[in-house]
């Protein structure tokens, strides 16, 4: 009987189904899941949208929204079934013994509360019993204890007092206030930069050795998933793919999927600085350029501040008002030049300025021998219809109203004017050519999958046909495996078109894979810069070091 | 659209309430277009009224030969009859009313999302002036300083409502003008006039369109209000306010059916109304598609 109870997981899983019963005859939500999460151990699970990774959190938090339906299988904690137990014995265990952190850290915390106060209320309802001051000191070792330095002072401060790391982590205090066994973790650091993402990271890692909690980490980054977890439930359509110790599925996967999955990861390559350093080059790689190309697009001294009378509330303490300060780059033609930089660097700005959609009060852009004022706005300056872009977000780059052919009809009448005499094949060519079935040319978007919305988006930026694309962020809202179809077809296609190419991203694989020069971009300044092979084996400069040691170990090589 | 027009002609049983509303609205339009063909009387030709049946109570046979269904009011009018003759009056001046403020407050909000500055300043300081009166006030100023007539209390309806229709449209606009297609469109440079038509009042339009079968039935009751203040349609052009507000001062007396029945009708035409726009603006919304 002992030994019965000692071999009891903490939490037990098995054979759940699940179903929308609106929908019964649409594929299951959850076919089968069966998993056993024990005692400080950090179970991950990894999928794509729609892969019902999340459902799985909720259904193991007792949130799941009616329409759900459970077919079959059972949930135990600590041996006792969900379904066996009474509603408020359920009521019981969520937010206290099986607690929660979700990826928005703005939306799980109340804005007209102080965030000491948030954390204490929770303290309270979990044990009634202590006192105002017990509480208090609870609450200020808790706030310690997830990094959050002078507790005492920051007690009393507001959610927006605080960067989107310091909130995430007060979240996770919340978390832990009521010393729950479990802490569900979806997508907690997907909001973060990547520096702050590691932090985090670290921290629940931390608290697992340290406190013998469990969590569930539901992820769609294989990089988080390799760093902190123990065991990996990799999840497809609803259906278990695998699942095994971490290490075992990063080296050996069993499953094609999960194969697929970690090739698709960008990994970032270290060339050997040795080998580099001794081969007597002139050290002229800062100039970001291979001498053989003509300087294309040349942007100089371009600032631009944030009044504080529209953004001023919304910045943090110690940041500065300034978007841009005296950005100058200088991109070749028909090479595609790298911007990273983490939330705020002013990376989209300065592609929106070199587009022509925004302005600012002082600088100057030349594209091959015309010069124009970025003080004035795109339409009158000219500037405005020389650069296409592609957006981050596929799902509202395109006119849901508009077909697919319509949208890229337009984009060959109007561009057309820009240079008149490149007019080759039409909108069934360019589909051809991106690898869209011509079937799709009668579609609308919502009826288009994001990896085929961003091909379009793509077709209508090459249809303009523009001497200089900007790309903003154009894989990220796309599942890994996606992404590197995009990438590999943005690289073909750039190069066969001779078009030249501003790439920006936060993820420095994907631009080491594209970008023939880079630009690190960080609080509106150029921080470093170089070729993409000075930047990733040789630049000394710190930040660029921090950036590149905040990728996950095991996809850097 | 096809698929939303013939949901709304849809009967379902499942929903008694809204059937019940649907039939009852239809017949409310059936009513008011035959009203010449079948309404015994024409209530404001002096020749068929008989002075001397003046509020006679329903169910009396009168000169005409016809039982006056619903009695008479105080100038001997057959009140069935002047309810199907206010009911024309009172679907065209509402209905025409909600189609032109919707258009003018579509077009304001959304200009007003695009062009920003001031042009956004101007339109939205009107509407905000306009929607910090109360309603009956507006109009009742407008009628004040446009003088009485059908054409008018329109007028006075379209000044009243279209701010609400400006605001939302604004809101949607501003929303849809930040999303990448339209950069989108704007890096193509295509004509300032195309990029509002084609890519964002399209996108703008649905929230403010779910508002007119709710608006209809507010200028329904906003009309009926006016007339029956006095400040409504003319005395020769009856409307159901009016009807209603014919039977005010008999009230007292005891000859209830002068007001009773037209305010019958003018609830059951604006909660049919509400009803059915309830379902059409239920139908309308994207979020609802799936059912």
């Amino acid at each position: 009987m002992i030994t019965q109870t000692q071999t009891t997981p903490l939490l037990r899983v098995e054979n759940l189904g699940l179903r929308l019963r609106s929908a019964p005859n649409s594929p299951a939500v959850l076919t089968d899941v069966t998993f056993a999460l024990e005692r400080g151990e950090i179970l991950g699970i990894i999928g794509e949208s729609g892969a019902g990774k999340s459902t799985i959190g909720n259904a193991v938090l007792g949130l799941l929204a009616p329409e759900f339906q459970q077919t079959s299988g059972t949930i135990a904690f600590e041996g006792k079934s969900f379904g066996a137990m009474t509603a408020a014995e359920r009521e019981a265990l969520r937010g206290r013994r099986i607690s929660a952190i979700f990826q928005d850290h703005t939306a799980s915390l109340d804005p007209l509360m102080s965030v000491g106060a948030q954390v204490e209320e929770t303290i309270l309802s979990a044990s009634p019993a202590l006192s105002k001051r017990q509480a208090r000191t609870k609450v200020l070792d808790l706030m310690a204890r997830v990094g959050i330095a002078e507790p005492e002072r920051r007690y009393r401060h507001y959610p927006h007092q605080f960067s989107g790391g310091q909130r995430q982590r007060i979240v996770i205090a919340i978390a832990l206030a009521a010393a729950p066994d479990i802490i569900i973790a979806d997508e907690p650091t997907s909001a973060l930069d990547a520096t702050v993402q590691k932090q985090i990271l670290q921290l629940l890692r931390d608290l697992v050795d340290e406190t013998g909690i469990s969590i569930i980490l539901i992820s769609h980054d294989m990089g988080v998933i390799s760093e902190i977890t123990d065991r990996v439930l990799v999840m497809r359509h609803g259906q278990m793919v695998e699942q095994d110790v971490t290490a075992s599925v990063l080296n050996a996967p069993v499953h094609d999927y999960t194969r697929k999955l970690l090739a698709a990861v960008p990994r970032l390559r270290i060339p050997d600085v040795s080998a580099n350093s001794s081969d007597g080059l002139p050290d002229n790689e800062r100039s970001a350029q291979p001498a053989t190309h003509e300087q294309f697009l040349i942007a100089q001294n371009i600032s631009k501040q944030f009044t504080a009378a529209r953004f001023g509330w919304r910045l943090g303490a110690g940041r500065s008002g300034f978007a841009l300060s005296n950005i100058g780059m200088r991109l070749p033609r028909g090479t595609i030049t790298g911007i990273v930089g983490e939330s705020g660097s002013g990376k989209t700005t300065i592609g929106r300025i070199i587009a022509g959609l925004e302005t600012a009060p002082s600088g100057r852009i030349t594209i091959g021998d015309k010069i124009f004022d970025v003080s004035r706005n795109g339409r009158r300056s000219g500037l405005l219809g020389r650069v296409q872009m592609i957006f981050q977000d596929p799902s509202v780059s395109l006119n849901p109203r508009m077909t697919v052919a319509e949208t890229l009809n337009e984009s060959i009448r109007f561009g057309a004017r820009v240079r008149p005499d490149d007019r080759r094949g039409g909108a069934a060519a360019m589909m051809d050519q991106l690898g869209l079935a011509r079937s799709l040319l009668s579609r609308h978007p919502h009826q288009l999958s994001g990896g085929q919305k961003q091909r379009v988006c793509i077709a209508r930026a090459l249809l303009a046909r523009p001497e200089i694309i900007v790309a903003d962020e154009p894989t990220s809202a796309l599942d890994v495996s996606v992404q590197a179809e995009i990438v590999r077809l943005l690289k073909e296609t750039i190069s066969d078109e001779n078009v030249t190419m501003v790439f920006i991203s936060h993820d420095l694989a994907v631009v080491q894979e594209m970008c023939s020069s880079v630009y690190i971009f960080k609080d509106g300044r150029i921080e470093d810069f170089g070729t993409a092979e000075f930047i990733f084996s040789r630049s000394d400069n710190p930040y660029t070091r921090a950036l590149i040691d905040a990728r996950p170990r095991r996809f850097t090589c | 659209m096809k698929t939303h027009i013939l949901r709304v002609l849809q009967i379902r049983p499942s929903r008694p309430a809204l059937t019940a509303s649907k039939v009852l609205l239809a017949s409310y339009i059936l009513l008011a277009v035959a009203a010449p063909a079948i309404a015994p009387q024409n209530p404001y030709d002096p020749l068929q009224i008989y002075g001397w049946e003046a509020s006679s109570p329903p169910g009396t046979v009168g000169s005409g030969g016809f039982p006056y269904l619903f009695g008479t009011d105080g100038l001997g009018r057959d009140i069935a009859s002047t309810i199907l003759y206010g009911l024309r009056i009172s679907l065209v001046v509402s209905l025409t009313s909600a189609a032109i403020a919707a258009l003018i407050g579509l077009t304001a909000g959304v200009s007003a999302a695009y062009f920003g500055k001031w042009v956004d300043a101007i339109i939205m300081r009107l509407v905000d002036l306009q929607l910090s009166l109360p309603t009956i006030l507006i109009a009742l100023i407008a009628i004040v300083t446009l003088g009485p007539g059908v054409d008018r209390i329109i007028l006075a309806l379209i000044i009243a409502q279209w701010a609400t229709y400006a605001r939302i449209a604004r809101s949607v606009a501003l929303s849809e003008a930040s999303k990448s297609y339209m950069d989108a469109a704007r890096l193509l440079r295509m004509p300032t006039a195309r990029i509002i038509l084609r890519h964002l009042l399209p996108n703008s339009l649905a929230p403010a369109i779910t508002l007119i079968p709710i608006e209809v039935g507010h200028a329904v009751a906003l009309e009926a209000t006016l007339s029956f203040l006095g400040l409504g349609v003319p005395i020769d052009r009856p409307s159901l306010g009016s009807a209603v507000a014919n039977g005010f001062q008999y009230l007292l007396t005891g000859q209830y059916w002068i007001s009773l029945f037209p305010g019958l009708a003018l609830f059951g035409l604006i909660a049919s109304i509400n009803l059915v726009g309830e379902d059409i603006r239920h139908s309308l919304d994207p979020r609802n598609k799936s059912r």
